[in-house]
């Protein structure tokens, strides 16, 4: 730099500027050095796999990469693309109410009026579309096996979720309530229902595939043949493609007219599902338990003081300041429920070992055990990273779905 | 941890705590029911399980009772045509057979044999087969039980030497399991001394040692002890630098860079499966292209470890910590002339105990308990021990004693470090809640 310029600028703030810009540059130089071994990895085998799945979803791929086939592989997943933009359409429909209904809460009172009137519509209309749509998807699903597979699969993801995550909150917190007491062997009640959790998935899969679920010999059944609620007719777990409500009408002997015997919507899960959901549950508990007491941890005395001043009883703190207060760490359990049921492999694949990876008759194959089907067993690597690619997307929009959500109803405070 | 007030209120026992200890009870039997079912079945023999006795006689007082002395018997050998045991081994000595006569057993053998209609002095027939010359005498041995129609795989063991193999199996299925330990003590080429000797130790510990052998879990177990080690050296490193880059240095691009690490926590593993295969594929393409050398990325460690070197959960639970530290000392350090690198490992990775121990804790269960990856890519050379857990319960289906023993192997292990560091744990879940 010339003295001519050095003069234009006011000295001392060159003067400064200098030798620090300097030193910046020489930290963030040193602080990429230092962030680079975790760029590289994080960059090689988590970011550029996304780009890569999804140009092999773009292809027909079995092992080796065979020709461009452009969307082909989603339509093959979603049925029709007619279906698909239907759903996309109502789904964006929905969307679009939720941000009027938004702005028409903070109108003056005839445009929120009007506003709300263009709510509803665009609630009928998305949710008509959005019906409509999955309808014909599922119509046409009878006539094209694999589309009815990958459906079927999100819809027995579903399932799944209901199965787990619910129960999953209400145990854990439960516990978590009467472990944060002010009671002895806290540690040790917290080490015990933490122990499903941190044990190998194989293993304890295993365990209760072999020795809890055994139709013959398995505890349960034990259990159940000695409380006399069951003797010939035992249930076959891990073994029964038959739905619940099926079950439940065989065993109350109720004849089920045929189509809810053969919708699997109406039919429900599989008893195979239950048993997977019955594990789930057992895992999970323990952990969102330990995550529920931190919660309720940061919770200031404060607040309970003041409700017992005001004479308040045990329930109705519960009601009035655990419940609302501990909202963050339900919304986060619940999130990482419902993405963990979508992820769900490995004791799925464990517990249907003797009966086929996603079995019986596919009534375990949720979303991500399809894509590994397709994968390793059907070799279609193009359709499975179709399939992964939806996973991702409907994963994201739960995520903004459930953030939505709570943005009104979670307290942070 | 959960109660943050200094001062702990004194204890009183309510009627109301009472039915709070029955609920956590409660909660607390149906965690542990299906481990302790696990243990129950596998100290079961075969026939316990399936004829659905429910509590194991290897855990009464039957079988370590009234247990018969030692007897030594001096066994004189003949030389055997192979012709006569099917599927004798080649020996480089003549193939030699012997008898012994088992007097007496333990009480549960004698049900066992009574149902297979086999009643003591059981006859023992010997084969001793010298495979391997380098070795002095014989060191093959198998046995059949009971006037040659029972069959017994060998608990016979040599003193030089051991071998056992199942040529056929015998109507009184636990005889090797109840019955005498036969131990040969002289090893001649015509005559040896078998001495029966009755072990307790072995009553409880056989299902283990079966599936120890039967499914390598020395291996296996090896294998994944290596992993977790080479994974944590990998984590630790990759992951310290990282969090204190984050920490305690400013960059351009900070914010992006990290909300980009902070994504990647939600990445489903499934998704990248698929490209994470074909990537590995290609890797190994390259690599052979390059070093002449197969497998050094596909059914090597590199391929199991490296990929989970950047771990964004360490290095969160890292950098939050990090950032606590006061910047007061490393601006004293740094008039006194130190680096970052220095003030990292002098000062910052002292005062990080604990949650350095948290990463290591939870890295280490991670990779032992990981399964999906190295189902695609392991090969036999590095299978961790969750797939060969799940190769031998494919293959031990019915067997489920077996396979409740290799469980049990397999989380052992994982049970110990957890006893150890479970203050870890449960904190380091509550404070960074990551991790689904």
């Amino acid at each position: 730099m010339s003295d001519a310029v050095l003069a234009e600028i006011p000295p001392p703030q060159a003067k400064k500027e200098k030798p620090l810009s300097k030193r910046r540059r020489r930290e963030a130089s040193q602080a990429y050095l230092f962030l680079a071994p975790a760029l590289v990895i994080l960059f090689t085998f988590n970011i550029l796999p996304i780009g890569y799945a999804f140009y092999i979803s773009l292809h027909r791929w079995r092992a080796v990469r065979g020709s461009f086939i452009g969307l082909e592989n989603y339509l093959q997943l979603l049925g029709s693309p007619l279906n698909a933009v239907f759903v996309v359409a109502g789904i964006g429909a929905l969307i679009a109410a939720y941000y009027l209904w938004r702005t028409a809460l903070e109108q003056l009172d005839r445009r929120r009026a009007a506003l709300r009137l263009a709510v509803a519509v665009l609630l009928i209309v998305g949710g008509l579309t959005l019906i409509l749509g999955v309808d014909s998807m599922i119509r046409a699903a009878a006539e094209e096996r694999r589309t009815q597979e990958y459906l079927l699969s999100i819809l027995l993801t579903v399932f799944y979720s209901a199965g787990t995550v619910p129960f999953q909150l209400i145990f854990s917190f439960l516990l978590a309530n009467m472990l944060f007491m002010n009671i002895r062997g806290k540690s040790f009640f917290r080490m015990i229902f933490f122990l499903p959790y941190i044990t190998p998935t194989v293993a304890t899969a295993a365990v209760w595939r072999a020795v809890a679920f055994e139709p013959r010999r398995g505890l349960i059944n034990n259990l159940l043949m000695s409380l006399g609620v069951a003797q010939g007719n035992l249930p076959q777990w891990t073994f029964e493609a038959k739905g619940i409500v099926v079950l439940l009408g065989q065993w109350l002997g109720v004849d089920l007219p045929s189509w809810v015997l053969n919708s699997p919507l109406l039919s429900g899960p599989s008893l195979a599902m239950i048993a997977v959901c019955i594990y789930n549950i057992w895992v999970f508990t323990g952990y969102n338990t330990v995550i529920f007491l931190a919660g309720l941890g940061s919770i200031s005395r404060e607040y309970y003081d003041a409700a017992k001043i005001d004479g308040a009883g045990r329930w109705q703190a519960m009601r009035h300041i655990t419940l609302p207060l501990v909202s963050p760490t339900t919304y986060f359990i619940t999130l990482m429920g419902i993405i963990g049921t979508f992820k769900a492999i490995n004791h799925i694949y464990i517990m249907t070992q003797t009966v086929g990876l996603g079995g019986p008759q596919d009534t375990t194959t949720t979303a991500a055990i399809f894509i590994f089907k397709q994968f390793r067993e059907g070799n279609r690597w193009g359709v499975a990273s179709a399939a992964s690619f939806l996973l991702l997307g409907i994963i994201l929009l739960l995520t903004w779905v459930q953030n939505r959500v709570a943005e009104g109803r979670v307290h942070y405070g | 941890m959960a109660d943050r007030r200094p001062v702990r209120r004194r204890f009183r026992l309510q009627p109301f705590h009472l039915l709070v200890y029955l609920a956590l009870s409660l909660g607390a039997i149906i965690a542990m029911v299906p481990f302790f079912w696990m243990l129950l079945t596998a100290l079961k023999t075969y026939g316990e399980h399936a004829t659905r006795v429910q509590w194991p006689k290897a855990l009464t007082a039957i079988p370590y009772t009234n247990l018969p002395e030692d007897v030594e018997t001096v066994v004189s050998l003949r030389p055997v045509d192979p012709g006569e045991w099917g599927g004798a081994p080649s020996s480089a000595q003549p193939l030699l057979e012997g008898r012994v006569w088992i007097e007496q057993v333990t009480a549960p053998v004698t049900d066992q044999l009574a149902r297979g209609e086999i009643t003591p002095p059981l006859e023992v027939l010997i084969l001793a087969a010298d495979t391997n010359p380098e070795v002095e005498g014989y060191d093959i041995f198998y046995y059949t039980v009971g006037g040659g129609r029972s069959i017994q795989q060998g608990t016979v063991r040599a003193k030089w030497g051991m071998g056992w193999k199942a040529p056929y199996y015998i109507e009184a299925p636990d005889m090797e399991r109840w019955g005498p330990q036969l131990i040969v003590e002289d090893n001649d080429p015509d005559h040896f001394v078998v001495r029966q000797t009755w072990r307790p130790l072995v009553i409880l510990t056989f299902n283990f040692i079966k599936a120890w052998h039967d499914a390598s879990f020395a291996n296996y177990m090896w294998n994944s002890t290596r992993l977790v080690l080479i994974t944590l050296a990998g984590v630790l490193t990759v992951s310290i630098l990282a969090a204190y880059a984050f920490a305690r240095m400013d960059f351009p691009g900070k914010n992006l860079v990290f909300m980009v690490f902070l994504a990647t926590l939600m990445l489903p593993e499934v998704v990248l499966l698929i490209p994470n295969y074909q990537l590995a594929i290609v890797i190994e393409r390259f690599l052979r292209s390059v070093f002449q050398v197969e497998n050094l990325w596909i059914k090597n460690w590199t391929v199991l470890t490296i990929p989970f070197f950047a771990s964004t959960f360490s290095i969160f639970l890292l950098r939050q910590f990090f950032a606590q530290i006061p910047s007061d000392l490393y601006d004293a350090a740094l008039i006194d002339g130190c680096g970052h690198l220095r003030f990292l490992i002098q000062v910052v990775l002292p005062l990080s105990k604990a949650p350095l121990m948290s990463v290591i804790v939870f890295n280490g269960i991670w990779t032992w308990n990981a399964f999906l990856w190295p189902l695609l890519v392991a090969g036999d050379q590095w299978l961790p021990i969750t797939v060969g857990l799940s190769r031998f319960t494919m293959e031990a289906a019915a067997q489920t004693h077996l396979m409740m023993a290799g469980a049990t192997i397999t989380i052992i292990p994982i049970l110990i470090l957890y006893f150890f560091t479970q203050k870890q744990f449960t904190e380091g879940i509550a404070t960074t809640g990551l991790k689904g």
